[in-house]
């Protein structure tokens, strides 16, 4: 990921989180205020109902006191007190009077309980009202719900009893107002806000009559615990106050419900808004990020060219510094590490080629004072022989000329690898056949393993399937396996197996092949592993120390790599990778 | 104190001789009815029924006891097993146009009507007698002839109605006001009133006479009023249209007919478990039952019943409020019933008017009503017996219910008083000859 895509990121991020925690903490905030708000109406309401309720009572009280006190009602009592009380006579006698006070209920009671006429369900008569003839003093008592029978359901009513003297019996009047939607009408509702009433003898309606499924759940609930609750879901936060009868069971709940739909529109302004800052901060977080890339990552991208200049060999590569920011001081830095590592670098040439020339002539001196010490005691003894057995000096002469004559082809040979050595060709490429190259060179030391009395190597050729043909000098690869070749059987003086394999190494884009010279010798340890490719360094008696340093350099005009891997006691794997 | 006391028991006595003096009836006078029922017809069998006999007689009437006695006809006889019928009309009777009552003129008036019921009839015509003959026999010709719908009566080129009773039309405005005036050479004699001013619509108080329709809220009436009651003339009665027997039996056990009588009917009407009232059949105690709300639930209770409707004719509150009785009743029986101003229902509330005086007639009523006749004209309803079998199948056939008769009330004016001719005066309602009011 670029630095540019970053620092887009990074701001983008920033700017979105930001807009979101304001977004949210603006919502959360709006949200309780609503719900303070909801509440607070909720409570006016609640309140405004109760005050209501308690005005209705009075007013139903007063109409009924009005009704026992009226000349129908004492007439009635006149007659009950009398010696042959008929109260048939006035079945009919409370619609009248429910008519002329507006009660929605009222019922004309005998002593006993006996219902003498009925507003409300005029055909009721002679039924029983039990509960009227309880031991209640009617006249002090207030207003209450009660559940009314109606021919057609029933009904809730808020009812008020009051109790005649009849003669020594007692005519009860009870009457009341019917709590309907007249009666919620009349409650002072704000805007958003709905009342309803659920009478709890009545089957629990589906939750589209009742608005929602949480007003259904609610009712639900209460009816079950009753108690007052507030429930609130997207659309409205719903309150349900459970209504009570004389004998404190549930007769109705009423249901306050708030819409939500002016906090769910604001709310959704909010994020609309909250969308738009956040598009608005992405598309500043580009903008920005295209300065900061101009201001910024440009220095850094022309830093990274020079570091990219100096790995690729041009030690002359500097950064411009064009600021005085940590970026400048980067790039002085940057600078100063290049100068300083080119010197060092040209101080490690200097000792490299100081101790490759103390190197070479330790190994001049070595290799050539090998053949210089016979040619000495040669020439001295021929000194000696002249001398002292001069009759034998002519035998000692032959003698001594072919062992001098040897050693001088011995120097001259050293002298030839030398030559050699220093005069490497570069390779004329051409198509060459990698595993035939490799089977050349094993026929070609098959003789030398199987002479006698060299202990046993099995040479063991792995030709690796689908390897194809390879551009290269097949006269310089030859070369360098069998110096491999070589290598791996002077590792291995007590036998041992020799293996060679090679393999095609066809990955994305480019076509290779490798071969691998391994044998099972004593190995070699890191160090020896670092240095085996230095002209000039070997590990064996009699070694030039050129053979690897020639691999080295024949794969390296081949544009391939050489490796090696070796761990003492477990042998040494030579692996060669060429260009296909 | 004691001397007050005697005084009230002394004017407490008082009202039947008032209502009903002995004192010599006086002529003259105009007498104000009003009629809450519009007509505007002055077909006889149309006119309402206190009506329809002052103006149009027929030749024999019903009594009060469900008596065949002379009208028009003075005396008759019943030949060949009832095939023909020999009737001797009244002499010296003259329509209200002065033409002399007599076989030639009454004759096809018989005739057209009678075809109506017996298509084979004839009538012959000769004098003072008139032969009525067919080839069956006719044993319910008499309480045909009684039917106002047999009256002899003649219609004049502007619909006004000719007859022979004691009260001539005077005006006609169909359906405001009907004059009567005394028709002077009535064979009855003349009538004490001189006329008579029928309104039509909303029953008033301050009228003469008034009919007093049986409404929901009793009606508040000046207490010098006086209520004429007649005899039960009309009954209340479920009629079952799709009700499971078991289901009837069980709201036939549900109703409770006292609360009815005594509260919604305060007490002028009487509790039906027959279809015929007793003094018109005089068997009618014979169906008395107690209502019995635990074994109708008990009935119910493995039925599975859904919602029954009853219906009960509109604009009629009284029916509606005996509706709801019944349905109060029916749901202590485990019925869900529900009242309903309706032309059919599961249930029908009915009010049935009674026709005729003749208790025969008015079961063979009742059974075309229900659509059972071919079993009640098999049997021979001139026997009390067999009235009463014929009226306990059709009780028994879970079709109708009996709940109320009721009778015709009439509120009179104090100026209005009532001459008790014999004891075989109609009951069914007040006779306009009858009445004579003060000056």
């Amino acid at each position: 990921m670029s630095f540019r895509t970053k620092v887009l990121l990074s701001i983008t991020a920033t700017v979105v989180i930001a807009v979101w925690i304001v977004a949210a903490v603006v919502s959360t905030l709006v949200t309780r205020s609503f719900e303070r708000s909801d509440a607070q109406r909720t409570s006016a309401l609640v309140a405004q109902f109760r005050r209501e309720f308690d005005r209705r009572g009075a007013e139903v009280a007063r109409r009924v006191e009005a009704v026992a006190s009226s000349d129908a009602i004492e007439r009635i009592a006149v007659n009950l007190s009398g010696a042959q009380p008929d109260a048939n006579q006035y079945f009919d006698q409370a619609q009248a009077l429910a008519r002329e006070q507006s009660l929605s209920f009222l019922e004309i009671v005998g002593p006993g309980g006996r219902i003498i006429s009925s507003a409300e369900w005029p055909a009721r008569f002679g039924y029983q009202e039990a509960w009227l003839a309880e031991a209640v003093d009617w006249n002090s008592a207030g207003a209450f719900l009660k559940r009314e029978e109606l021919a057609d359901g029933s009904a809730l009513g808020l009812i008020t009893v009051r109790a005649v003297k009849a003669g020594d019996r007692t005519l009860y009047v009870a009457g009341g107002l019917q709590l309907d939607k007249e009666f919620l009408d009349s409650l002072p509702v704000a805007e958003g806000m709905r009342i309803q009433l659920y009478r709890n003898f009545e089957p629990l309606p589906p939750p589209e009559s009742l608005g929602s499924k949480l007003a259904a759940a609610l009712v639900q609930e209460v009816r079950q615990q009753p108690h007052e609750l507030t429930r609130t879901d997207p659309g409205a936060s719903i309150t349900a106050i459970p209504l009570f009868g004389r004998d404190h069971g549930l007769l109705a709940i009423l249901l306050v419900e708030n819409s939500r739909a002016e906090l769910a529109s604001l709310k959704t302004y909010i994020q609309g808004t909250a969308w738009a800052v956040g598009a608005a901060g992405v598309l500043l977080g580009l903008i920005l990020s295209l300065w900061t890339a101009s201001r910024v990552t440009r220095p850094l991208r022309e830093l990274a060219g020079s570091v990219r200049e100096v790995a690729g060999g041009n030690w002359n590569a500097r950064a411009a510094v064009e600021s005085r920011d940590e970026v400048g001081q980067l790039a002085r830095d940057f600078n100063q590490m290049t100068e300083q590592l080119a010197e060092q670098r040209d101080r490690m040439i200097q000792a490299e080629r100081v101790a490759a020339w103390r190197e070479l002539a330790r190994r001049l001196a070595h290799e050539l004072k090998n053949p210089l010490f016979p040619l000495q005691i040669t020439v001295e003894n021929l000194q000696r022989a002249r001398q002292a057995s001069p009759e034998q000096f002519e035998e000692v002469f032959r003698e001594s000329t072919t062992t001098l004559l040897a050693e001088l082809d011995n120097l001259k040979t050293i002298i030839g690898r030398f030559s050699d050595f220093a005069k490497m060709p570069a390779p004329h490429l051409e198509p060459a056949d990698l595993n035939q190259m490799v089977r050349d060179v094993v026929k070609l030391f098959e003789a030398q393993v199987r002479a006698p009395g060299r202990a046993p190597v099995e040479i063991v050729f792995d030709a690796g399937e689908s390897v194809d043909s390879i551009r290269a000098d097949p006269e310089q690869i030859r070369r360098a396996l069998r110096n491999l070749v070589l290598n791996a059987l002077d590792a291995m003086p007590k036998g041992g197996t020799l293996t060679i394999r090679t393999q095609s190494l066809n990955g994305a884009g480019s076509r290779k092949v490798a071969v691998e010279v391994s044998d099972t010798g004593e190995g070699l340890t890191p160090e020896e592993c670092q240095r085996l490719f230095t002209p000039y360094y070997t590990t064996k008696q009699h070694g030039t120390g050129l053979g690897l340093a020639i691999v080295q350099s024949v794969v390296s005009d081949h544009k391939g790599t050489i490796t090696v891997h070796s761990q003492p006691g477990q042998g040494t794997t030579f692996r060669i990778e060429l260009n296909a | 104190m004691r001397l007050r006391a005697w005084a009230w028991l002394a004017l407490t006595s008082l009202p039947p001789l008032v209502v009903w003096p002995a004192t010599r009836p006086r002529y003259g006078g105009t007498l104000a009815v009003d009629l809450s029922a519009a007509f505007n017809t002055l077909d006889p069998a149309e006119l309402p029924a206190m009506l329809s006999p002052s103006i149009a007689e027929t030749l024999v009437r019903i009594n009060a006891r469900g008596e065949i006695e002379p009208c028009l006809a003075v005396s008759w006889q019943r030949e060949a097993e009832g095939k023909r019928w020999r009737f001797s009309l009244r002499p010296r009777v003259v329509f209200h146009d002065g033409e002399t009552l007599n076989a030639l003129n009454t004759g096809p008036l018989l005739l057209a009507v009678l075809k109506k019921t017996y298509p084979d009839v004839t009538v012959t015509s000769g004098g003072q007698t008139i032969v009525i003959q067919s080839e069956r026999a006719l044993p319910d010709l008499l309480p045909q002839l009684a039917d106002s719908r047999a009256a002899i009566v003649r219609k004049t080129e502007t619909n006004g109605l000719i007859g022979t009773g004691p009260f001539r039309v005077a005006s006609w405005e169909p359906n405001r006001r009907l004059t009567l005036a005394a028709f002077e050479d009535y064979w009855g004699g003349r009538p004490f009133l001189d006329s008579v001013v029928i309104n039509m619509g909303p029953a008033r108080a301050t009228a003469d006479l008034f009919d007093i329709p049986f409404a929901a809220a009793r009606r508040i009436l000046p207490e010098t009023v006086r209520i004429w009651s007649s005899q039960p003339r009309e009954l209340l009665a479920l009629i079952a249209s799709d009700v499971q027997p078991a289901a009837w039996q069980a709201l036939a056990l549900a109703i409770d007919r006292a609360p009815l009588v005594n509260v919604l009917a305060q007490r002028r009407g009487e509790a039906a478990f027959g279809l015929l009232p007793q003094w018109l059949s005089g068997y009618a105690f014979l169906f008395q039952s107690s209502p019995d709300a635990a074994r109708a639930r008990q009935l119910v209770a493995p039925l599975r019943l859904a919602a029954l409707t009853l219906a009960y004719p509109s604009n009629d509150s009284f029916a509606r409020t005996v509706a709801d009785r019944i349905a109060l009743n029916a749901r202590d029986a485990g019925i869900n019933l529900q009242p309903a101003p309706a032309a059919n229902g599961n249930v029908r509330l009915i009010r049935w008017q009674l026709g005729s005086a003749d208790a025969a007639t008015e079961l063979a009523r009742l059974a075309a009503m229900l659509g059972t006749s071919d079993r009640a004209a098999a049997l021979d309803l001139a026997k009390p017996e067999t009235l009463y079998e014929a009226e306990r199948a059709m009780l028994d056939s879970n079709r109708i219910l009996p709940l109320l008769y009721l009778p015709s009330l009439y509120g009179l004016a104090p100026r209005v008083h009532i001459r008790e001719t014999s004891p075989k005066a109609s009951a069914l309602t007040p006779r306009l000859e009858n009445l004579w009011v003060d000056p």
